[in-house]
């Protein structure tokens, strides 16, 4: 199987989640959207590294997953506090800072 | 089986063990029952100050640190110099910013070495994992900072929005990475360049694609036009002096960051990135000093001039030659103090009066609060480039570097650029000098609405005059926050709505900050010889035009 396959894949994960991120109104969603743009390169470091015989790939996708997981960490957190500050859960309502 | 240690060049990676392990203490520190703010602070200030001292010490050192990934020459610290400087004024605005009581000092000021040692990273790294490490490493806490006014639903806004529009920027950047890698089958900048070169390359359509994707996701940090759009509202919403700290520092170590990116790793593509990176430059000129035009909020307006300087910066990067890395090491130094002048009066203000970050908040300044006044005016002539400040010397090699490497029309854009931004920055000026205070400017932020304080009004500006002629604009930042302990432990809010109280002592810390950023842009602005020197120094050592 050629590493080419695997580049569309990761390619077309990377287009739903940039999509996911446009169209989406919920943080939640558009959180979970940024996560398969991040695991799309996940993919591709993991097939490059596999085609190439080479560490370095593997290592960084495992980097990344840590650092994906502190930006969920994060982003949960705003949008618990956001929630409890009864702000709505839909970005087209985010109009306090406009101008 | 033995087992060789590896060798490990502590004194290389001094400034970012101290800064590690300031994170870890202040961290602790801040839990303890009885840390005040100023424990937590002076701590944060002496941490700074370490890291400082052993970048200087280091400064001249070339060599490796792990395994390659890291380069520790002056280019890398001198952005390092600038963010802790960043960072050490942060922390005196942040003393009494209600953002930071409410987080706890400890894990604020935390979470800020956080994002500084990410800044360390990042402008040493010559490895595209040591990149994203210390480039994540630097946003997630600010993301963080920018919410941490979690009673001010503007602040969780600003901090929702920059952690989606950052992580888009950020996966978008990896995904670039992961196709450079691929290509040119190495993380290492320089192993990148050379199987670029050794497979011929230079059109390969994935490095190309790739190239395009980490200048779009670095875009998104720097917050170059068209990826600008969260800039303003982020500027907006987060706490002043964690605003200033993002416009100053991040882009200082981002653009630092990048030059190692765009020149050396990917200098055998230049000639396909070098076109596009210079129309950005001119498109973020243009939206940033046309979206500035008009604006109320002054924050926002900081916003929009801040996306017209990273435009003026990107020009030096676009030349692709050692000129030009000076050129933009010049800048950055001088954008710092510029832009801090600029934001130390604005974070007085905003806790003096109801308007916050309003254009009103400072209207009638020069009358009332000169030494409050005069920084704020000196930091915006030097970013609209006047003459006698170090903005103007900053523009002028950005100009000399754009026509010495034949882009001439960068050169004229920058000074239209100028010409348009003067409409915004003499408008604040115009307020400040020529206005008449307006009416409850002198009730505190925190009572909301206007209650008549007339008197008040001129109380707080006499005492200040007293009191801040005695800072010493080259004092050291340990000897000025611990000499005002005592003036200031028990001004807190409150005295400034005594009228007639000296509550000067509470900001004069505030006050000697600005006056030293501003005396040191027109200083930098007259005799620009040791900034010169020190830019040269800083851009000398990272030479990949050689080869």
């Amino acid at each position: 199987m050629d590493t080419s396959w695997y580049l569309v894949l990761s390619a077309l994960l990377f287009a739903v989640g940039f999509s996911g991120v446009l169209l989406r109104r919920s943080p939640l969603v558009i959180l979970l959207c940024v996560e398969l743009m991040l695991n799309a390169g996940n993919l591709a470091l993991l097939a490059m590294s596999r085609s190439l015989g080479d560490q370095d790939g593997q290592v960084f996708a495992l980097i990344v997953m840590v650092i994906a997981a502190c930006e969920v960490v994060v982003g949960l957190g705003l949008i618990v506090a956001a929630y409890r500050r009864r702000m709505p859960l839909n970005v087209d309502d985010f109009r306090s800072l406009r101008g | 089986m033995t087992f060789t240690a590896p060798q490990i060049d502590y004194a290389g990676l001094s400034p970012i063990i101290t800064l590690t392990a300031g994170v870890v203490i202040v961290l602790m520190v801040g839990l303890l029952p009885r840390a005040g703010r100023w424990t937590c602070s002076v701590l944060t200030l002496g941490v700074l100050g370490t890291a400082a001292g052993l970048a200087i010490w280091q400064w001249g050192e070339h060599t490796d640190l792990v395994a390659g990934t890291l380069r520790l020459d002056e280019l890398g610290l001198a952005a390092l110099l600038i963010a802790l400087f960043a960072a050490a004024v942060t922390v005196i605005l942040s003393v009494r910013e209600p953002a930071a009581e409410g987080a706890g000092h400890g894990a604020f000021y935390a979470l800020l070495l956080g994002s500084v040692l990410g800044m360390a990273i990042l402008s040493m790294s010559q490895n595209l994992v040591s990149f994203f490490i210390g480039l994540e490493l630097l946003s997630i806490p600010l993301y963080v900072l920018c919410g941490s006014a979690v009673r001010r639903e503007a602040s969780l806004e600003a901090g929702l929005k920059y952690l989606i529009i950052g992580s888009v920027g950020s996966a978008t950047l990896l995904y670039g990475f992961a196709l450079i890698y691929g290509t040119a089958g190495s993380t290492d900048y320089n192993e990148i360049a050379q199987g670029i070169r050794n497979g011929g390359l230079a059109d390969d359509t994935l490095i190309l694609i790739g190239t395009a994707m980490a200048a779009t996701g670095l875009a998104f940090k720097i917050s170059i036009a068209p990826f600008h759009q969260w800039t303003p509202d982020v500027y907006q919403g987060a706490p002043t002096p964690v605003t200033s700290f993002m416009a100053v520092a991040t882009k200082t170590v981002a653009f630092i960051a990048s030059i190692r990116l765009f020149e050396l790793a990917l200098g055998p593509v230049e000639a396909s990135w070098d076109g596009a990176l210079a129309v950005l430059a001119v498109i973020s000129i243009a939206v940033g000093n046309i979206g500035a035009l008009g604006q109320d909020s002054i924050k926002r307006l900081l916003g929009y001039s801040g996306i017209a300087q990273a435009g003026y910066i990107l020009s030096g990067l676009v030349v692709f030659d050692e000129f030009g890395v000076e050129a933009i090491i010049f800048y950055l130094a001088a954008y710092a103090l510029m832009n801090l002048a600029v934001f130390v009066p604005l974070v007085a203000r905003e806790r003096e009066t109801p308007f916050a970050d309003d254009i009103r908040s400072v209207e009638g300044l020069g009358g009332s609060r000169p030494l409050l006044a005069w920084p704020m005016t000196i930091g915006l002539l030097g970013l609209a480039g006047i003459p006698g400040t170090v903005g103007f010397m900053g523009k002028l090699f950005l100009i000399e570097a754009a026509v010495g490497g034949h882009f001439t029309w960068i050169g004229v854009a920058i000074v239209v650029g100028s010409m348009v931004s003067l409409a915004y920055y003499l408008r604040v000026i115009a307020a400040i000098w020529m206005r008449p205070e307006p009416a409850g400017a002198g009730a505190p932020a925190i009572a909301g609405a206007s209650p008549e304080a007339p008197e008040s009004n001129s109380a707080p500006g006499s005492t200040h005059g007293g009191d801040s002629s005695a800072s010493r604009p080259g004092s050291t930042h340990g000897g000025d926050s611990s000499a005002s302990r005592p003036g200031s432990t028990h001004g807190g809010d409150s005295s400034a709505s005594r009228p007639g109280s000296p509550g000067g002592s509470r900001c004069w810390l505030i006050v000697g900050v600005g006056m030293l950023c501003a005396a040191a842009t027109i200083f930098f602005g007259i005799d620009p010889s040791p900034l010169v020197d020190w830019a040269a120094n800083a851009g000398q050592s990272f030479d990949p035009f050689a080869g």
